[in-house]
């Protein structure tokens, strides 16, 4: 079993070269250009990645009707936003459930199902003023009681959700009129508006909740977005249907009333090579989850369209350093470790160019990005050198390592294997190469087990996490990467109260400029002291066949958007 | 005859049984707590006590364990912990697409098999050399790698059959073959050895003299022969079918047993990973008395005894 797994790996890498061959000669089309992404392309992307959205091409106008399959790489374990954790999950969740408030691609929010909001002076009491046409897929009406049963739900701890830490400071709901709601705080959230746009916070008929168990998805599982939950075949594909109904889409969509399409079949298709060769063949439409080597396939192609989602709502890939425990308590050899090595090259080379190297914590399309941190840090192996031969690793092992007192200098870097995706374990491997080479330092990358990484959190003895966070906002991001009571410092006694203490501020600050000052000064502190070493802004790709129309990305999630838009041309 | 019916029953109870516990013991032996896991990188005060009280993990380990043997006689698996759905909906739901596809899969490995062997065995240097190194290729070809070969071939260029789907047996079509080629590779070196080894013996050269057709000869005497080995790879060649269909369900996207019990390993899913280990004890007991009844029809000498 065990070999049978590192040949997928081996053979992944294969498979992409024979794809391309594949198209190549259905194609008809000269080798040379599928060998590297040309530099159209590579100008798209490039674009893409400043501008965080794609200018679109016109498109004419939508029409309605059709249907389309979209090949998906990875089925969610649970269909219901309340429980679900995988990023995957949430982007599907969109397509049934709709949210109080949406986000904008510039960070303010947009009505929804909530037609205007207001915050008490304290930061306290927030009140939304709730639609009073919205249906249920179940027939039941929506109102202020409906809002209340959710968030009471999700907030209940026998419930054991997965939304409840967006519930940090949330106390109570109260329904004021039938269709006004006031959400209250113990203490000021700065970042609760946010979470209340979230899909995790996503509002499903209380009939529905009180039913119990809707992580099977299918009708069960009411909400009141615009496509009706059908059916589910596990390992196989979940499909929706229009919601004939629905004229209460988000502020932020391209356009109002029903869907444009009549039905969206999801098709699971776990392996990347499969995904881009159903959709070469037209076996489906739409596919997301396009790998780097992939990408050359769809950009610039007449047949086909290629997006690249902004990175901007979830956090870059991060190394994350656990600094209380040795060697990584002491900031140079932390230091060392962030600059002994070439970031740019590395990204690169197992990117082909696709994703840009992180400079900061929080994705660079994001408004609450630290512009100030470009350029600031990395690349320094004569300085790295200083740093560890002043720290006392002066000694040399036999392969070569520094030791002090004859101890070598190792860190262990824990990735628990259902996480490995896309690549990443191959890009770490390249900065355990490079700082050995460079600065004698052995990062050494451990693929575990999900049962020993949980050991190792609950003891407070993990030594460096990679992670990429999930959507939220950046204080509430920052908080749970580094803040005192975050899923990686909860069980450590003594954690950085300079960080800890700034991050609570944030967290209370519902001042905007304040805010925002408080996360810039955080996420310098975090790399200058390198608790932090970002690593490459991870982003969504999709790629789809000419006439699949009006596709965009969710802001509040980086992912793609529903399919609310979409719209195939005749 | 009964009593040797009664004591199979016996036995694979007691295989049953054995496997679960070690199963069972095995799953809580790994490192890291099953609320721990499943509180993944969620953290607030009281979050690992709701999901424990919700499991019923707060018991002790012998609690736990007893609770769960008097279930299963009840019939009830529990219910998932990530799935969050009855152990017996969720493994229901994807027994019959792996059972399809490993039968199917076996089925053509022997047609395959067979054959090759038939048409082979003793015959001109250069076919069986051409075989034998088919056989070869097939037999040390991951079974991932043949999949996606396959499919670029009929599904991307040529188009003839789908990537996946459960509709029509078109979809069935390129699975079964990735799951087959490598068994039959296995098995046809297997049965040619087998089959050159009788063809040598006397009473080949008896029934030749009878004037009975080459064919007959092959496929009625000397096959029957050279099964015997062949069936005695049969646990293998389950246990194989079983492993392959976890690879070529994922590469094909099929629903079936592997995906989900691969997933449930992972994440300490102890109720899924528990009735999968039964299910697969409960195949192994069934195959291998199967087996054994196959040696009686092929071998009329056991029959006697």
């Amino acid at each position: 079993m065990k070999w049978q797994l590192y040949a997928i790996d081996h053979f992944r890498k294969c498979e992409t070269l024979l794809l391309r061959l594949v198209v190549k000669n259905t194609n008809g089309r000269s080798p040379m250009r599928k060998i590297s992404i040309s530099p159209r392309t590579a100008i798209v992307i490039a674009s893409v990645m400043l501008g965080g959205q794609l200018a679109q091409a016109q498109e004419g106008k939508p029409v309605s009707g059709g249907a389309i399959t979209w090949g998906v790489a990875t089925e969610p374990s649970c269909f219901d936003p309340h429980r679900a954790s995988q990023q995957a999950a949430f982007f599907v969740a969109r397509n049934y459930i709709d949210s109080l408030v949406g986000k904008k691609t510039d960070g303010s929010f947009a009505p929804w199902l909530a037609t205007e909001w207001s915050i008490s002076p304290d930061g306290k009491e927030y009140t939304y003023k709730l639609r009073e046409d919205v249906v249920f897929h179940d027939g039941e009406k929506f109102d202020a009681a409906a809002v209340k049963a959710n968030y009471d739900f999700v907030k209940k701890p026998e419930n054991a959700t997965n939304a409840v830490a967006l519930l940090q400071y949330f106390d109570r709901a109260e329904v004021v009129s039938p269709y006004v709601v006031k959400l209250i705080l113990t203490q000021p959230d700065s970042t609760f508006l946010e979470s209340t746009s979230n899909v995790k916070l996503g509002i499903i008929s209380p009939k529905a909740l009180a039913k119990g168990d809707l992580c099977g998805g299918g009708p069960l599982l009411a909400g009141s977005g615009p496509f009706v939950f059908e059916r589910y075949s596990r390992g196989q594909s979940a499909v929706f249907v229009r919601n004939k109904d629905y004229k209460w889409g988000p502020g932020y969509a391209a356009h109002t009333g029903p869907a444009y399409l009549d039905r969206v079949t999801l098709r699971f298709l776990p392996e990347a090579a499969v995904r881009a060769g159903a959709l070469t063949s037209g076996q489906v439409d739409l596919i997301e989850g396009v790998q780097p080597t992939d990408v050359a396939l769809f950009a610039d192609q007449a047949e086909f369209k290629l997006l690249t989602g902004p990175s901007g709502a979830s956090t870059s890939f991060t190394f994350n350093i656990n600094y209380t425990i040795p060697p990584a308590d002491d900031v140079r050899v932390r230091r060392a470790l962030r600059d002994g090595f070439d970031l740019e090259p590395l990204v690169k080379q197992v990117y082909l160019g696709t994703v840009p190297r992180a400079w900061s914590i929080i994705g660079p399309a994001n408004p609450a990005y630290n512009k100030a941190l470009v350029g600031a840090w990395g690349n320094n192996i004569a300085g790295a050198n200083k740093l560890l031969d002043e720290a006392g690793w002066t000694g040399r092992d036999s392969e070569g390592f520094r030791t002090k007192n004859g101890v070598r200098l190792k860190i262990d870097v824990g990735y628990p294997q259902p996480y490995v995706r896309d690549n990443r374990e191959v890009l770490i491997q390249g900065i355990q190469a490079a700082l050995r080479k460079n600065i004698g330092f052995d990062l050494n990358l451990r693929i575990i087990t999900a049962g020993e990484y949980a050991k190792n959190n609950a003891n407070g003895n993990w030594t460096i996490y990679p992670n990429t966070d999930n959507p939220s906002d950046p204080a509430r991001e920052l908080w749970d990467m580094l803040g005192s009571k975050g899923f990686l410092y909860s069980n450590i006694a003594n954690p950085d109260p300079q960080i800890t203490g700034l991050i609570d501020e944030a967290l209370r600050s519902t001042d905007v400029a304040k805010k925002r000052a408080l996360t810039d000064e955080i996420q310098k502190l975090g790399v200058d002291q390198a608790f932090i070493v970002p690593m490459f802004a991870p982003s969504w790709f999709l790629a789809a066949k000419n006439n699949v129309n009006g596709l965009s990305f969710e802001a509040g999630l980086d992912s793609p958007s529903s399919a609310y838009d979409f719209w195939l041309a005749k | 005859m009964w009593s040797r019916i009664i004591s199979r029953l016996l036995t694979s109870l007691v295989v049953a049984w054995a496997s679960v516990t070690a199963a069972f013991l095995a799953l809580h032996a790994l490192p890291g707590r099953i609320q721990d896991i499943l509180a993944g990188d969620l953290e607030y005060p009281g979050l690992r006590e709701a999901i424990a009280a919700e499991w019923g993990l707060d018991r002790s380990l012998p609690a736990q364990y007893l609770d769960f043997l008097l279930r299963i006689l009840q019939g009830d698996f529990g219910t998932s912990y990530v799935l969050r759905q009855p152990v017996t909906e969720v493994v229901g739901s994807q027994l019959m697409p792996t059972v399809q596809l490993a039968l199917l899969g076996g089925i053509l490995a022997v047609i395959i098999a067979i054959a090759l062997a038939l048409l082979t065995a003793g015959r001109g240097r250069i076919s069986r050399q051409i075989a034998s190194f088919l056989e070869l290729v097939f037999a040390s070809t991951p079974v991932f790698w043949l999949g996606i070969l396959l499919l670029m071939a009929f599904s991307f260029t040529l188009r003839w059959f789908p990537v996946s789907g459960a509709s029509g047996w078109q979809s069935i079509v390129l699975p079964s073959l990735t799951l087959a080629l490598p068994t039959a590779g296995l098995l046809a070196q297997v049965l040619r050895e087998a089959m050159e080894k009788t063809l040598d013996q006397p009473f080949v050269t008896t029934v030749r003299s009878r004037g009975v057709g080459e064919l007959v000869i092959r496929a009625r005497h000397v096959l029957r022969h050279a099964l015997l080995p062949a069936v005695t790879l049969g646990g293998w060649l389950i246990g194989g079918l079983l492993g392959g269909a976890v690879i070529t369900e994922k590469v094909f996207g099929r629903p079936g047993l592997g995906t989900v019990t691969l997933g449930a390993v992972l994440t300490h899913d102890v109720p899924v990973v528990l009735a999968v280990v039964l299910l697969a004890a409960f195949i192994h007991v069934a195959a291998s008395t199967l087996l054994d009844i196959l040696y009686l029809l092929i071998d009329p000498r056991l029959r006697a005894q």
